[in-house]
């Protein structure tokens, strides 16, 4: 506030190197009026950033496939989860690009691509890579990213129980 | 080019459609000064006052809200017949005001449209019927006792109102709707359970051989009260039923009726009739 | 910095007075509750304006999680009220919050009644008054059906039947507000644009009409 030529009548003391009345009064204003917003407005802030706060639900195992019929090549395996979405309860399609190393450990990629989003597929152009169609992306079997993107695919998490494949959620990718 | 012209003005406005300068450069409002006694500015010594007394409000506010939960009944039912509706409570006098007579069935119009149009317009139009230069409430009788009158007038039939409604749960037993499923929702967390949602599910499950000669006997006797799919309306539901009840309770029940209401049929249909449905009745279970 | 940018605005658009006028007017001291305590009556339009900005403030709030549609609106309504962190203290201060505006404007209306403050010249600035009056109830009865529970629903279909009772245009007025035949589906679209959008915008519009005229007028005098 710029006005300080216009002050009190009473305030005499004026050589005082203190606050004058009219500051004093506007500090306290300036305090009301930030306890009457943050009362007011905290709540609503929190209640609105609770999705930044929420700690992400694990997911749950989900049976794809048989670890018999896992090969090297990679290969295309849809499946179901139920999402909770707030109050929208729904099952939706997830697709998960499933193969064994060299060693015969079972491995999933999340076919989305690093750059922008994009489903990778695996070998379109007959380079056994995976290869994105939006921006010519390409990563290596493992999910390495060679061009274009600057991380490799994320995997799903893999839990192996009686032959069969279970996949959980979307984890780093740990081989790249 | 507007430039070069009056080259004393800090800024240069091109064309003429400038912003206006403030007549009143002096700061001096019109009511600077024009009451009695002591005045103080606006902000911050006046402000502050009135901040003040927004703080107690607010303060007293928010306590109200973390003590009381908002309430919410169950989701909208048009076949719900057992609801009792109530406007919010500001509404409550215009409610209770229809009721009575003179204002509803032939003379409805004078209710929904007259009365309140006349009151309404006269406070819209205040100024204009009290145009006297008096304003002190005791100085102008017709004015204030109008008024007043009218504030009593509300507050009765917001009483009276709210009180028969009071009267009309306690007759019929009711739980207020939000009271009870806030019972039930805490209930089934206690037990552990998932929150229930209380929405009911996709359309009522269909009935296990519905071609039976004992559902036209059924829906002749039933319906009225438990609805054509047997989903329930004044009477329970039906569904499932055979979970519950066996064959013989059923009968039992058809045969002497129940304290909730359901009439006895014994003598209005036959014995045989009795146990045709009430074997109907326990084919009708649910997973 | 603030004070150079508050400068190079003010060189261009002149805006000092515009705050001025309302920082620096005086007021008197019959209407300050520190001079007279009976002045408190004075305060209740001021209250009336800090819960309607807590209200607006929490509606938008509270539409970042309501779905007005018949399938979702109670799902999503309970779920943020009782899933979601401080949801019962949002929806709370929305729905007591109306309330409490209806009970400062009934007690500010009624004390400008008494005092007698819509007395020449401030007429206009009573039928303004008014008209938000009118405005909040109107706000309030949309509002009641967004819950989508049965109060909700049975509210709403007393209140359009009672004016479908209008003579002529009774009818219409109802297929209007129940867009279509029943309560139902777009009967809460329908609702809800006019309780988020039509009726707030032309409640600040009467609030910006209500608060000029007040400043242009000043407060009316001591009794």
């Amino acid at each position: 506030m710029s006005n300080h030529e216009h002050q009190d009548s009473k305030h005499q003391p004026a050589q005082r190197n203190e606050m004058s009345r009219r500051q004093f009064l506007s500090y306290t204003l300036g305090g009301t009026t930030a306890f009457m917003v943050g009362g007011a407005v905290l709540p609503m802030v929190r209640f609105a950033v609770d999705p930044l706060l929420a700690k992400g639900g694990g997911a749950t195992l989900v049976k794809v496939i048989e670890e018999s019929k896992v090969t090297e090549e990679p290969q295309e395996v849809k499946f179901k989860v139920s999402q909770v979405d707030g109050w929208y309860k729904s099952e939706t399609e997830k697709v998960a690009w499933i193969s064994k190393d060299a060693s015969g450990k079972v491995f999933a990629l999340s076919p989305v691509c690093k750059h922008l989003g994009c489903t990778v597929f695996w070998n379109t152009h007959g380079r056994n890579e995976y290869d994105c169609p939006c921006h010519d992306a390409r990563y290596s079997k493992d999910g390495k990213n060679i061009t274009v993107a600057n991380s490799p695919l994320d995997e799903y998490e893999v839990d192996i129980q009686d032959g069969v494949v279970y996949l959980g959620g979307i984890i780093p990718n740990t081989r790249a | 080019m507007a430039h070069g012209h009056k080259s004393d003005e800090k800024v240069v406005y091109v064309g003429d459609s400038r912003v206006k300068k403030s007549g009143r450069i002096d700061g001096t409002p019109p009511d600077y000064t024009a009451f009695p006694g002591k005045s103080e500015a606006f902000i911050p010594n006046f402000l502050l006052k009135e901040w003040m007394v927004g703080c107690v409000v607010l303060v007293g506010f928010l306590v109200w809200v973390m003590a009381e939960a908002a309430p919410l009944g169950y989701p909208a039912d048009p076949t719900n017949a057992s609801f009792i509706p109530m406007p919010d409570w500001y509404f409550l006098f215009l409610y209770q005001f229809l009721k009575y007579p003179y204002v509803s069935q032939d003379y409805v119009l004078l209710g929904t449209i007259g009365v309140p149009a006349i009151m309404f317009g006269a406070l819209l139009l205040a100024p204009f019927l009290d145009t006297g230069k008096e304003r002190r409430f005791y100085r102008r009788p017709i004015a204030s006792s109008l008024m007043l009158l009218s504030l009593a007038a509300v507050t009765y039939l917001t009483v009276v109102s709210w009180s028969h409604y009071q009267d009309q749960l306690e007759e019929k037993g009711i739980v207020p709707e939000h009271h009870e499923r806030a019972e039930k929702v805490r209930e089934a967390l206690e037990r552990g359970e998932e929150r229930p949602s209380f929405l009911k599910t996709d359309a009522t499950p269909a009935l296990i051989e519905a071609d039976d000669p004992a559902f036209s006997i059924v829906e002749a006797q039933c319906i009225s009260c438990h609805a054509a799919d047997l989903g329930g309306g004044a009477g329970p539901s039906l569904i499932g039923i055979g979970n519950r009840l066996s064959s013989e309770e059923i009968a039992e029940i058809i045969t002497h009726g129940t304290e909730g209401g359901m009439p006895a049929f014994e003598g209005m249909i036959s014995d045989e009739e009795i146990t045709q449905i009430s074997e109907w009745l326990a084919k009708q279970t649910q997973s | 910095m603030f004070k150079s940018i508050y400068n190079w605005i003010d060189e261009r658009l002149d805006i000092t007075p515009l705050w001025r006028d309302v920082a620096d007017h005086e007021v008197p001291e019959h209407v300050n509750p520190a001079h007279h305590f009976s002045a408190f009556v004075y305060c209740f339009g001021g209250l009336t304006f800090f819960i309607t900005v807590i209200q607006i403030l929490s509606g938008m709030f509270l539409t970042m999680y309501y779905v007005p549609d018949v399938i979702h609106a109670y799902a999503s309504v309970d779920y943020l009220q009782h899933q979601i962190p401080f949801g019962k203290i949002v929806r709370g201060m929305h729905h007591f919050g109306a309330s409490l505006v209806i009970v400062m404007m009934f007690l500010h209306t009624l004390r400008v009644f008494f005092t007698g403050s819509y007395k020449a010249p401030r007429e206009m600035n009573w039928v303004v008054g008014m008209l938000i009056f009118f405005i909040m109830l109107g706000l309030g009865f949309t509002g009641y059906l967004l819950p989508w529970d049965n109060k909700a629903y049975f509210a709403t279909k007393v209140g359009v039947e009672i004016a479908a009772s209008v003579p002529y245009i009774g009818d219409y007025i109802a297929s209007f507000l129940y867009g279509g035949d029943i309560v139902g589906a777009q009967t809460l679209t329908r609702f809800f644009a006019i309780h988020v959008f039509f009726l707030p915008g032309a409640l600040i519009a009467m609030l910006a009409a209500h608060f000029i005229m007040i400043r242009r007028q000043g407060i009316s005098g001591p009794l």
